[in-house]
């Protein structure tokens, strides 16, 4: 089965002009202006299969939008090779356009002086998306996301909540095939992100759409993305399932433990990260889990007891301390 | 030759979506338009006043005659400024409005959204060109009894052609130079006019500028609109203006695509498309 996103050394370069502080070296820099290389992406390769939807996280200026940018054909790379459902995103062909989406969560499609329905009318036009197919589809995106009483209005009289729903209504009229979502529910409240969350993950069981999602958000990607591709500083760090992520980074675990006598030194079971009255935290050797947890029970008077993996957003802390420390 | 006829039509539809874009845009500032077409009456009447200043200090002058062919440069330098903005705006007022990354995303080719851009902004700039031009006609009771008014408006709408050509080459500057850009592109529109004879024969520019006149499409708007108007010339006598726009609007059109497509690379190989971040 072909790929629906395949990546293969992807590079982008930028140089950057930089310079000192003060007059003398702007001065300077009128004739000898100063640039850096940044490489914003550095050859990396991965591969998405038609319909998975797959977490791409990274820290700010890690190479994320970089990448999805290449791939929706709005920045040429510097090197490497990408082909989205075949196509190679550069050449622009229209085909490969009208089967892609790219919502970015700090930009917008829709122009703010217009109701969003004159918008989603140029989209149609657009697109060539026959009057049939098109207002069953908008009719439909309207409901699930129920937007029926904001896209009359014009879209910089909506709040941001409002503003992203009607903006992934627009973004999805044509029915695109592969979604690049960049920080969709940035800034949005919680019932909003959960929202939108939801929302496409029905998009993508009804349309078997594939998924490249960023988020600093983890809520967004524990449930929409089994896997994740994690990048720093342009290059892979991670690419594997969620779970896996915690295995290969996370070497511990914790244990809540609440004791009859809440003063018992607990030093020798693991590390106590804190205590909340008789309620005991500890992070211990995740193989040492079931032993020391054995120990504890059988040593002693244990009234509660819980054992949870580290949180996913500890774990990607980690991961990019590493890549720091190396 | 059926699927070229189907492409054909889709590419239309699009620009046509684009055409119908700008008129949401435009209905929706109508009356601050309105406000800013009172200041482009008030500009206008100011140039068109220097006839009558000319004659009540001295000067021996037809104020009639002259007042009119400064009236015709005032209203092509302000079709003139409607057109080079709303091309100018394909860039900049997108990028502004934070919608030109998916602008450029959109499956239409760059020929048929400028093509929009550029139909829009002719209809619209000729429709306030002819206001204008009522306005200040009436303001200073002028007398143009032969004039051939669709003569003059036919010569105008050939050499959009061309000014659309030489606005899509400029329209790429905010591309090029996010905070400059734009700035740039009127000084492109002053220097089209002042090698033109825009309130003033071509005659009296030294002999270098008459030179480069001789390829400004505004020279040959200006010429045309003024025999139309002022001595009442059919279209059949202007060919002399109509072949060098036509010529110019062969060449610029094709020119200007060459040049926009130059800035989308330029733009997309160093990231100048995003407004910020």
């Amino acid at each position: 089965m072909e790929h629906a996103v395949h990546i293969s050394g992807l590079e982008k370069i930028f140089m950057v002009p930089e310079r000192e502080a003060g007059l003398v070296a702007a001065t300077k820099s009128l004739v000898r202006r100063q640039s850096r290389e940044v490489r914003a992406v550095d050859g990396i390769s991965f591969d998405i299969a038609p319909g998975e939807v797959v977490g791409f996280l990274g820290p700010n200026g890690a190479g994320k939008t970089t990448t999805l940018k290449m791939l929706s054909g709005l920045l040429y790379p510097t090197g490497g090779e990408a082909r989205i459902l075949g196509h190679a995103p550069s050449k622009r062909e229209k085909a490969f356009l009208r089967r892609i989406t790219l919502v970015m969560g700090n930009r917008n499609q829709l122009q703010w002086d217009l109701p969003a329905l004159d918008s989603y009318e140029l989209n149609r036009a657009i697109y060539r998306i026959p009057r049939a197919d098109f207002t069953p589809m908008r009719d439909d995106l309207i409901e699930l996301l129920d937007v029926g009483d904001l896209v009359r209005k014009p879209v910089r009289q909506l709040s941001l909540g409002e503003r992203m729903k009607v903006e992934i209504v627009g973004a999805l009229l044509h029915r695109p095939q592969v979604l690049f979502l960049d920080e969709p529910t940035i800034g949005l409240d919680v019932t909003m992100q959960k929202r939108i969350r939801s929302f496409v993950a029905t998009y993508n069981e009804r349309h078997g759409a594939t998924v490249l999602l960023t988020s600093h958000y983890m809520a967004d990607v524990q449930a929409l993305c089994k896997r994740v591709v994690v990048i720093h500083h342009g290059r892979i760090l991670f690419d594997g399932p969620l779970t896996g992520l915690a295995d290969q980074f996370a070497a511990y675990k914790t244990i809540g433990v609440a004791l009859a006598d809440g003063h018992v030194d607990l030093d020798r079971y693991g590390e106590v990260l804190h205590r909340d009255g008789d309620w005991v935290t500890l992070r211990v050797p995740k193989a040492e889990t079931s032993q020391l947890t054995a120990r504890l029970l059988s040593e002693q008077s244990v009234l509660d007891l819980r054992i949870e993996d580290t949180p996913i957003e500890d774990v990607i802390e980690l991961v990019f301390a590493q890549a720091r420390s190396e | 030759m059926k699927a070229l006829g189907t492409t054909l039509r889709a590419e239309l539809v699009g620009a046509g979506g684009v055409v119908e874009r700008n008129f949401y845009l435009t209905k929706r500032y109508i009356w601050w338009d309105l406000a800013w077409f009172f200041w482009t009456v008030a500009n206008t009447l100011t140039i068109v006043f220097i006839a009558q200043g000319i004659e009540a200090t001295g000067g021996d002058i037809d104020v009639n005659t002259v007042a009119t062919s400064l009236l015709i440069g005032a209203v092509v330098w302000a079709y003139l400024g409607v057109l080079f903005e709303f091309l100018m705006e394909t860039v900049a007022w997108e990028r502004w409005e934070g919608t030109i990354e998916y602008t450029f995303m959109a499956p239409l080719s760059r020929a048929m959204h400028l093509a929009g851009q550029g139909v829009f902004a002719i209809s619209y700039g000729l429709l306030r060109a002819v206001f204008l031009f009522t306005a200040c006609f009436l303001f200073f009771d002028l007398s143009t009894p032969d004039a051939n008014f669709l003569a003059a408006f036919i010569v105008l709408a050939i050499a959009s052609i061309s000014f659309i050509g030489i606005g899509v080459m400029t329209s790429v500057l905010p591309l090029i130079s996010p905070e400059k850009g734009t700035q740039l592109g009127f000084v492109a529109q002053g220097t089209l006019l002042v090698v033109s004879g825009v309130y003033y024969p071509v005659e009296v520019l030294p002999t270098w500028m008459q030179w480069i006149a001789k390829f400004s499409p505004a020279t040959y708007a200006l010429e045309g609109a003024r025999e139309a108007i002022l001595d009442g010339a059919p279209l059949s006598a202007m060919w002399d203006e109509i072949w060098p726009l036509l010529i110019i609007g062969a060449v610029s059109i094709p020119l200007g695509l060459w040049v926009f497509s130059r800035g989308e690379l330029y733009a997309k190989k160093h990231g100048k498309l995003k407004r910020s971040g």
